[in-house]
């Protein structure tokens, strides 16, 4: 019974494609875009992870100031006058950054090559896989070494080949690996840990990247609680390393990781919502759409409705009939919508302008909105269908 | 008199539209079997009685036995949609088949308001189809046929649920006369099978296949009992 009734909504539905289409589309908009929403939520949760993981609550990072790393006078050696000037700040490093192309033989990519001292990995909780860290003796003899990460020596070398003790090219310089750090599965900034070369910055520095290159100091506060009387002792030893004026502006930005983590959790919520608001505005207005098609369906109908009635047509029937083909009619632009938004997920999903992240919530919030769409805005008209005096109905044309 | 050999009683019944009766006292007493033809000029009630009986409207005045059963105060949909689905088959002049069904599923279209299965509501539309001669049709939509195979349609619709009423307002009105003579056979066969047929008619030429004819006039039927002298 239930299945005739609905292959008879189909039926009506595709005599009348072109309105059914048009009155589809809000829906597949207002779908689409809450599994966006989903998405860009989604994806926004998983970027914030992936950048700030292992990064603990009591980090404070200190860089140049956008658009200013020029200018700046924050160099390596800072980490050193954080360390010796901050009481609350237990450990600093410095990594200078930036990506290359790195050669071995016939094989190349481009990395990220990170200019660290011998605490960074202690700091950022890196292990090492085979051969060994950088040392302090690296540092201080400027040492040509490098740590690789675990991509890069995937891309470079074979499976079984030996790899310590191979020398690599890094900006036409001769470079020896000495070790290899296990998968971390972490980023910083855009570029992700395991694609990155580490080296000696100080050799780095001088001999591969340049003074320009991007600095980064991680220090680390000795209490979560004493996070702003820290932050504030590196401003105060940095403008005085600096030599600013009170008059000059700071050259570096500092921010802790509570910080940093809740501007990015911010940023994608806010994101979400203006999503969510559009996704319910044009779920709203698909639903009034709908429920304009199906008052107009209606009334051209109203002849059947009365013949329904005369062969023995219940309430019931009529207004499930006409019920149904509304939630037909939102179910299949629900699917639609799903499609389409999954379909823009898929093509957008690695580029660099957002991070996307499909969400099986979202599909499934996205489908049950399409029905409820279309049983709240058909019931009505739907109802009054079945209220039509039958003899009224008979009669009209 | 006997109700219960009355298959359809009405006692003074009215019927207003605002101030204005469409139907005034009007009573009648239709056995179970009996072919009636309802005649009278346009205006004067013929469909309004017809509705009444159908269950489609409500009687302003007035009561209305079925089988004994007092159903005249009866509002229910479930009730009314009952007795209009089950006791009752109605046939329209314009035939009014569902434009997108098939012929066959218009014919089954009743059991499946009933409930019935699938399989056997289409059975049943085939034989009763096959009966009528036009089996071949039975996958072809209303606007693919005759104005006489659309009737033939709407009649076996008429009959899926097996009713013991039939009502026809104007059958062959919009038909050729050998179509329409067609389909009062088709009566007669009903009528032969215990059928109890209510019939408006504007013609003579129909009207002579009914057992009587009840002549109306101004919203009251003015003669009950007339019989045309019959060639059939
Ligand atoms: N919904 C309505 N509202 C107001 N008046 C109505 C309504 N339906 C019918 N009438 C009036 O009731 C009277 C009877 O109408 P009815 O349709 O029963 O006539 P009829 O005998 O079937 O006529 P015809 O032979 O033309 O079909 C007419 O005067 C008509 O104008
Ligand atoms: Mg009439």
């Amino acid at each position: 019974m239930k299945l005739e009734i609905i292959k008879m909504a189909l039926e009506s539905l595709l005599a009348n494609k072109t309105r059914t289409i048009l009155s589809m589309l809000g829906i597949i908009i207002g779908v689409s875009t809450v599994i966006a929403v989903f998405a860009i939520g989604q994806g926004a949760k998983k970027a914030v992870d992936d950048q700030f993981q292992g990064l603990s609550a009591n980090s404070i990072l200190v860089m140049a100031m956008r658009g200013k790393t020029e200018s700046s006078k924050l160099k390596t050696a800072d980490s050193k006058v954080i360390v010796e000037n901050c009481q609350h700040i237990s450990s600093a490093t410095a990594v200078i950054q930036e990506n290359m192309a790195v050669s071995f033989e016939s094989e190349d990519g481009t990395f990220g090559i990170l200019g660290v001292e011998n605490n960074y990995f202690e700091m950022s909780n890196i292990e090492i896989d085979k051969g060994r860290l950088i040392s302090e003796e690296d540092m201080d003899n400027n040492e040509k070494a490098a740590v690789l990460g675990s991509g890069v020596a995937e891309t470079l070398f074979l499976e079984d080949e030996e790899i310590i003790g191979k020398n690599i090219k890094i900006n036409g310089k001769t470079i020896e690996v000495i070790g290899i750090v296990k998968e971390t599965g972490r980023s910083m900034g855009k570029s992700s840990l395991d694609d990155s070369v580490f080296l000696p910055n100080s050799m780095a520095e001088k001999s591969i990247l340049g003074s320009k290159a991007f600095i980064m100091i991680f220090t680390i506060a000795d209490d979560v609680e004493n996070i702003e009387i820290a932050s504030k002792e590196i401003v105060s030893s940095l403008r005085t390393e600096h030599q600013l004026r009170d008059s000059q502006a700071d050259d570096f930005r500092i921010m802790d990781a509570g910080a940093m983590v809740g501007a990015a959790q911010d940023a994608a919520a806010l994101m979400s919502l203006l999503l969510t608001a559009i996704a319910a505005i044009t779920l709203l207005v698909s639903g009034i759409g709908i429920m304009n098609v199906m008052f107009v369906t209606v009334a051209e109908r109203t002849k059947e409705i009365g013949i329904a009635k005369a062969i023995g047509g219940k309430r019931g029937d009529i207004l499930s009939q006409f019920l149904l083909e509304s939630v037909v009619l939102s179910m299949i632009g629900g699917v639609i919508g799903i499609i389409i938004g999954n379909s823009v997920i898929f093509i957008f999903r690695n580029t660099e302008l957002i991070t996307l992240a499909p969400s099986l919530i979202g599909i499934i919030i996205g489908f049950s909105f399409s029905v409820l769409v279309g049983v709240f805005f058909g019931f009505y008209p739907a109802l009054k269908a079945s209220r039509l005096d039958p003899v009224d109905a008979l009669r009209s044309e | 008199m006997d109700s219960d050999s009355s298959n359809i009683r009405l006692f003074n019944v009215s019927k207003r539209y605002g101030a204005k009766y469409a139907l005034k006292d009007v009573s009648l007493d239709i056995k179970k079997g009996e072919f009636v033809a309802l005649m009278g000029e346009s205006g004067c009630g013929k469909t309004t009685l017809l509705n009444i009986i159908g269950c489609l409207h409500p009687l302003t005045d007035g009561e209305y036995f079925l089988d004994g059963e007092n159903i005249g105060e009866v509002r229910d949909d479930y009730t009314l949609a009952f007795i209009r689905n089950k006791m009752m088959g109605f046939i329209f002049q314009q035939f009014n088949l569902f434009s997108r069904l098939t012929a066959l599923k218009n014919v089954a279209l009743p059991a499946l308001y009933a409930g019935t299965e699938k399989g056997i509501r289409e059975e049943k539309a085939t034989s009763l189809m096959k009966s009528v001669n036009i089996e071949d049709r039975a996958s072809h939509k209303p606007t693919e046929l005759s104005g006489g195979q659309q009737q033939r349609v709407s009649i076996c619709r008429s009959l899926i649920n097996n009713p013991d009423i039939i009502l026809a307002d104007e059958p062959t009105g919009a038909l050729d006369s050998k179509s329409g003579i067609e389909i009062m056979e088709i009566f007669i066969d009903l009528k032969k099978k215990n059928k109890t047929i209510i019939m408006v008619t504007h013609t003579a030429e129909v009207a002579k296949y009914a057992d009587r004819i009840i002549f109306m006039r101004d919203g009251k039927a003015v003669n009950n009992n007339y019989k045309l002298t019959s060639n059939y």
